[in-house]
This record gives C-alpha cells, structure tokens and sequence, in this order.
C-alpha cells in the first residue's frame, strides 16, 4: 500500500517542441501536476500524442521541462538519476551485440556497480524474471516477451526504488502481455518500488495499478486520477470482477473524446491557439 | 538551423583554403615545377584545350569505346541474367560463380586483351564488356529473382500467360534492381575503358594524360585531368538521373 | 546421379568451371592461333617456368608486400577519419559531402601523377592502393556510428554512462559489422589501386612482366602470372570475408 510520502512531485510542468511558427511546433504538456506516493504504482493513460512519455521523461530527468518542476525524493530533477531511477523502454532498448547477461551487467557498469557484484546481481534479476537460462542468449534470438523480461531484469538489477516504464508491453501481443502483466504484479508486490508506467491499454491500467491518471489530448493535462483500491500481487480473477469492470469503464467515459478530439489532431498542425 | 550554414561556410573555406594553398605551393613555396603546376597555367591549358577542340578526338575514341563495351555488357548482362533467373537452381549454381569473379581486379586481364586485339579500342572494348557484365548480371538475377511469388500467382490466377507475366509483372518488379546495375555498369565500364587506356594504349583521354605525363607537360596534364573528371562526373549524374526517373515510373 | 545433381547446385558449379575449362582448351588446342592464346593444361605445365623466370617471384613478393601495407594504411586511416568525421554532427555536415565526392571521382586518371610524384617504386603502388581503399571505409564506418538507434543512447544515458563509457560500449560495439564490411570493399579497392599501378609501371615490378610477355607474344607465362595474381586476390578477400562474418555475427538476423 502507497504510504504518504510523495516520492516524485510534479508541478506546473509545460513542454513544447520547437516554436510558435515552425512546421515542428507541438505543444506535448500543459500545466501537468501529479503526486506519486512511494510505494505506489501510478499508470498514466491517454491518446495518443498526449505527452505521457514525454512526461516520464521529465520525470526520469532526459528531458529539461519548458516550464515547471520535478522532484525526486525531495530534491529537483537536473539529469538523468540512475541511483533513484531506472526504466524500462518500449522495444530495441536491448544492445544487439551483447548477450542478455552482458546486458544485465553493462547497466550496471553504467550505473557504477562494482564489478565483483555484478555477476550476482545479473544471475538474481534474470532469476526473477524468468530468464535464467536464456543468460547467453542475444536478443536477436529471443521473442519479443523474453526481450522485454530481459530489459526488466536489467531495470530491476539497478535495484532503484522508483521505475518508470514507458508502454513496456506495447508491442506485444494481447497473449503475451496478460502473461508479462500478472508476472509484474507478483514481482512488484515482493519489492515495493515506485512504478510509474504509461500505457495505451485499459484493462491493463486498471489491472496494475494503485491509481490511473486520465491524460487530456495534446496538449495534455491530467483530466482525473481514479483510483484503483485493491491489494497486490493482483489475482486473475480480478479481471473479470464487476469492481474491474467498472472501473475500465469509468476510463472508457473519461478517454474517449480525448481519443477522437487526438485522432483530429494527428492531421492538423499545432498552431499555437488555444484548444476549444 | 544554424547548423546548415556553419557547413556550408566550412566547406567552401575549406575548398577555397586548398586552391589557395596550391597556388601558393605552386608559385611561392618553391614546388617543383615539374610536380606541381600553377594554377593559372592549368586553367589557361583548360581555356586552351576546349577553345580549340584539340579534345574531340580523343574523347570521341573513349566515349565509342563506352558505348560499344556497355551496348555488349548490358545486352549480355540483362538477357543471360533474366535466363537464369527463371530457375531458383540455376540462381544458386551461378549466382556465387558471378560474385566470385566479381570480386577480383578484372584489369588484371587486360594484357591478354592487348595480346589479343592489339593496342587499339578493340581490347578496351572487349575489357571494358567484360568488367561491367558482372554488376549487370548480377543485378538482374537478383531483381527477377526477388520478385515477390506471391504477384507471379496472384497474376497466374487471372489467366496471364508468359508474355503477360514477364512484360507486366517481372518487368516492372524486377526494373529498379536492374536499372541499378546497369547504372553501375555503365560507371564500371567507363573507369575501366580510361584505365585500360592509361594502361595500354594509342588513343582516348586516358592515353592522352599518360602522353602528357611523359612529356612531363604538368599543366596541360592537370587540365585534361580537370576535363576528363568533369566529364566523368557529367556522365555518371545524367545516368543516375535516368536511373531515378526509370524507378520512379 | 541427375537427383543428387538437382539437390547439390555446389557440385554443378563444380561441373560449370570444369565445363568452361573444358572449352578453354578446346579452343586453345584447335580454333585459336598458339600467339594469342594457351590452353589451360599448357599453362598449369608451365607454372614452374614463370616463377622459373628471374625477378618473377620476387615482384610477386613485393606486390604482396604493397596490397598488405596498403590495407592496414587504408583500415587505419580510414577508421580514424571515419570516426573523426562521424562523432561530431558539424565536421560531418562539412566535410562528408567532400568524402562523398572524392570517393566517386576516377582515382584512375591521377594515375601517372602518382607515378611522378612518388616514383616507380613501391610508395606510389601503396599511396594508390591507399587512396583507392580509406574511402569504403570511411563511408562505413560514418554510418555504423551514425545509424545507431536513438532508444539505445537514450537507455544508456538514463542508466548514467559516461561520454566514454558511450562510445566504448555503445557506440563502437555497434560500428563494427559496418567496419568489417567496409574493410571487405577496402580489400577490393586496394587490390584495384595496387594493381592498377603496378600494371601502369612498365619498367618494373609486376608490369615489367605482363608487358614482357605481352610483347613477345607468350600467352602461356601470361596467363600463369595473370592466374597467380588472381589466386593472390581470391585468397585476400576470402580472409577479409571470413573475418567480416566472424565479428558481424550480431547483425545476423
């Protein structure tokens, strides 16, 4: 259960890419701020071009906001934090030329790991995630699943108390991530990380997480943060409960505009105007 | 973006900086005459040269050795490759056989060329064929060879018959591949004709620089050296222009 | 025997270069003049008297000696430029056009130029060899370093690499399939360089040969010094190959 401390605070976070007049011009985030509580896994959900991944990356620090702060643990955000911060990207994040257990300890030559330990905590993370023996393995050889269960252990063997997952199971099949899903749960419920984690998927939000923060279209803003009262590791049986499926949806309700009003947009510059 | 100036500003520097440094070297600094020509006498050669078409004979000797070689590889290259490429087995047993022979220096024949034909444009010719069939060849069995099965049957299932389906399916799939290699053996062929020329003998623009080499005429060599990458250059864009405008119908 | 002809295109490629060595000395025997060409058994007879021939063995030596000094030159050269030109965003937009450039211009016209200014002997044969060879990889290795998949930057940033620790275990990890097939076009422009020039010098080296026997007229050492030399080139560019496919093995897939 989330405890009271916030472990990220956003606040008045505005982002745009290029300028006012420019063919590039987009304005991703506006006026976004959030609380998330240590311990707790958030999800962010919205349409498509709503800025949720841009906002992990502000929050993750590779990415210097246009306007507004973020705070890790009390203390502002300058740079990437690979002490604090670990993430999981959505595919190819794996380097092609290594194998999974060289990968698992290249992170953490990065971080800055000792090389002694590092062989340990490889064999414990790929452990956890299911790949032990797949150590050798290039990831060209590994389906799409097990590439992300490695790129998980690499997160997980950074061992930082907060995640930020960016559509880690976007590419996946449906199959594959109700697997990957009930899995994390498990692994999550054991380790008490924040978790941040951006999803297209509404079952999926509603499956994982402590609290769903509802994204507006571009530029996006936090519509509603619903929240999703049920203990972890989450049970099967909790997707085909009456409480989930109002929950999905009450998410439904709130995405759907925003998803059609985003779907207008892909076509149309962003003028700089004010949305309507 | 100030990017694309700050290049372009480096680069003409750059350019400028060289030309003035061969003056200087040339005028000033004391190089040899005799290896490093002035600058100003070279483009008065160049003046020279194209005012009085002393150039034409020359370069009508190459550009018909070019012709005649790419007319020969190119007829040979498409005809024996689109015959091969209609048997995957065939593919397979000749396919590495042309890439093999490929990957040598041909040129290394060319004095079994002049032992046979002689000096004059016929060993060129028969060099310069020989050389450019290969990335020809090659290219067309690799086009028709990819052509994706799934046309070949979707277009037997309407009822075409082979003329149909090679004038209206393999041609059109297979045609950017092809132009490709052709493109690049008709770059081939024209290195190995002015290399063959440099090499062995009587006439054509490679043999002229050599003449000038020998004569040790620097500047006059400098500025047929100027002329024949121009052409050079001129030759290879106009055929990749066709190139594009073939792929892009 | 047709079946396992079918199912073995190795052992009919086999049949094919027999085949055409078949014609060779047909022709050679019966429908060409002995001038102008030998047939294939002559000419293998005849090996020992090539390299019987004084100054033979030696040239081959030397020209070996030029295509291997010319190659590591040309990797070496062209590696450092490769990536001197592809880290930094503006000295590539400045100055790859002009590498571009250079790599499509006929080296071959420059050819006597480099036999005046560095002479007859070995020097000019590895600078053409050079020239002819740093440009393929120069090309290479500017792409491997520049189509390196953003996501894999951004990862390696987030997990708090070093600007050192990029390049060495990102970067050039990912640029080395790219430089192994850049070196494989760099053998192939080398051998063309060096040969090319040895060819021209007539006076010495391996063209003194192929222009003595030329002239008086004897295919037979010819095409034996012709053949050593081509089997000198296959030889190189299979070692070349082999070592791209054992270092790219990553990028199979």
């Amino acid at each position: 259960m989330a405890t009271s401390e916030a472990a990220i605070r956003v606040r008045g976070v505005f982002h745009r890419f290029g300028e006012a007049g420019e063919q590039r011009f987009v304005r991703a985030l506006a006026d976004t701020s959030l609380d998330i509580a240590a311990g707790e896994l958030m999800c962010l959900i919205g349409p498509s071009g709503c800025g949720k991944s841009t906002l992990l990356n502000i929050m993750g620090g590779l990415m210097a906001p246009s306007a507004g702060t973020v705070e890790v643990r009390g203390q502002p955000v300058r740079g990437p934090l690979p002490r604090d911060i670990a993430f999981v990207f959505q595919e190819n994040s794996l380097f092609p030329w290594n194998t999974v257990i060289e990968n698992v300890e290249l992170g953490m030559t990065f971080q800055g790991v000792s090389k002694s330990a590092r062989a340990a905590r490889a064999a414990e993370a790929l452990a956890a995630v299911g790949l032990k023996e797949f150590a050798l393995h290039y990831p060209a050889q590994l389906s799409g699943g097990m590439r992300q269960r490695a790129a998980l252990a690499r997160a997980l063997s950074l061992k930082t108390p907060i995640l930020l997952m960016d559509e880690p199971f976007g590419a996946l099949d449906e199959q594959t991530r109700m697997i990957l899903g009930e899995d994390l749960s498990v692994l999550l419920a054991q380790s008490r990380k924040t978790i941040v984690f951006v999803t297209h998927s509404l079952g999926e939000a509603v499956f994982l997480a402590d609290r769903v923060a509802v994204f507006s279209a571009r530029p996006g803003s936090i519509k509603q943060v619903i929240a999703v009262d049920e203990p972890h590791p989450r049970r099967p049986e909790f997707v085909t409960s009456a409480k989930f499926t109002s929950l999905r949806n009450q998410l439904y309700g709130l995405l759907h505009d925003e998803i059609r009003k985003a779907v207008q947009q892909s076509t149309a510059p962003d003028t700089g105007a004010e949305p309507a | 973006m100030a990017g694309k100036g700050a290049s372009r500003l480096i680069q003409a520097g750059f350019l400028v900086g060289l030309v003035v440094v061969w003056y200087l070297a040339a005028t000033r600094w004391g190089v040899n005459r005799l290896l490093l020509p002035n600058p100003v006498a070279v483009y008065d050669n160049l003046f020279d040269i194209l005012r009085s078409g002393e150039f034409i004979d020359d370069l009508q000797t190459t550009l018909g050795e070019l012709a005649a070689a790419f007319a020969i590889s190119a007829t040979g290259g498409v005809t024996l490759g689109y015959l091969i490429s209609r048997s995957r087995y065939w593919i397979e047993v000749f396919e590495p056989l042309f890439a093999a022979v490929y990957s040598i220096p041909i040129i290394l024949f060319l004095p079994l060329f002049v032992l046979f034909f002689g000096l004059g444009p016929a060993s060129k010719i028969a060099l310069g064929a020989s050389i450019s069939f290969f990335p020809i060849v090659i290219n067309t069995i690799a086009g028709f060879g990819h052509v994706d099965r799934l046309f070949v049957t979707a277009a037997r299932s309407m009822g075409a018959s082979d003329y149909h389906l090679f004038r209206h399916v393999l041609l059109p799939a297979a045609s950017p591949v092809i132009l490709t290699g052709l493109r690049m053996g008709f770059t081939t062929a024209l290195l190995s004709i002015i290399g063959s020329e440099t090499l062995a003998s009587l006439a054509g623009l490679g043999h002229r620089i050599v003449h000038l080499a020998e004569a040790m005429e620097m500047a006059r060599m400098f500025a047929y050296i100027v002329f024949v990458v121009a052409i050079a250059v001129t030759l290879n864009a106009i055929v990749s222009r066709l190139e594009a405008r073939g792929k892009r119908d | 025997m047709l079946r396992s002809l079918a199912q073995r295109p190795w052992l009919m490629r086999l049949i094919v270069i027999a085949a055409l060595f078949a014609l060779w000395e047909v022709a050679a025997r019966f429908l060409v003049d002995r001038l102008f060409l030998s047939p294939p058994s002559q000419v293998i007879a005849s090996l020992d008297k090539v390299f019987g021939t004084r100054g033979v063995p030696a040239a081959l030596q030397l020209t070996l000696f030029e295509l291997t000094v010319a190659f590591v030159l040309a990797v070496a050269i062209g590696l450092a430029l490769g990536l001197a030109i592809g880290l930094q965003p503006l000295v590539r937009r400045s100055f790859f056009p002009i590498v571009l450039l250079l790599y499509g211009m006929p080296q071959v016209t420059i050819l006597p130029l480099f036999i005046l200014f560095f002479g007859i002997g070995a020097a000019s044969k590895i600078a053409f060899g050079v020239t002819h060879g740093v440009f393929p990889v120069i090309v290479t290795v500017v792409a491997g370093v520049q189509n390196l998949k953003p996501i894999l930057l951004t990862g390696a940033r987030s997990m708090g690499a070093s600007r050192w620790q990029i390049f060495r275990h990102v970067i050039f990890p990912h640029m080395v399939p790219s430089f192994f097939a850049g070196m494989r076009l760099a053998m192939s422009g080398v051998l063309l360089g060096v040969l090319l020039a040895e060819l021209y010098v007539s006076i010495a080296g391996i063209g003194y040969f192929t222009t003595l026997f030329t002239q008086n007229f004897d295919p037979t050492k010819l095409l034996g010094l012709i053949g050593v030399l081509a089997a000198m080139a296959i030889v190189l560019n299979a070692v070349v190959r082999r070592a791209e496919n054992h270092f790219g093995r990553w990028r199979a897939e």
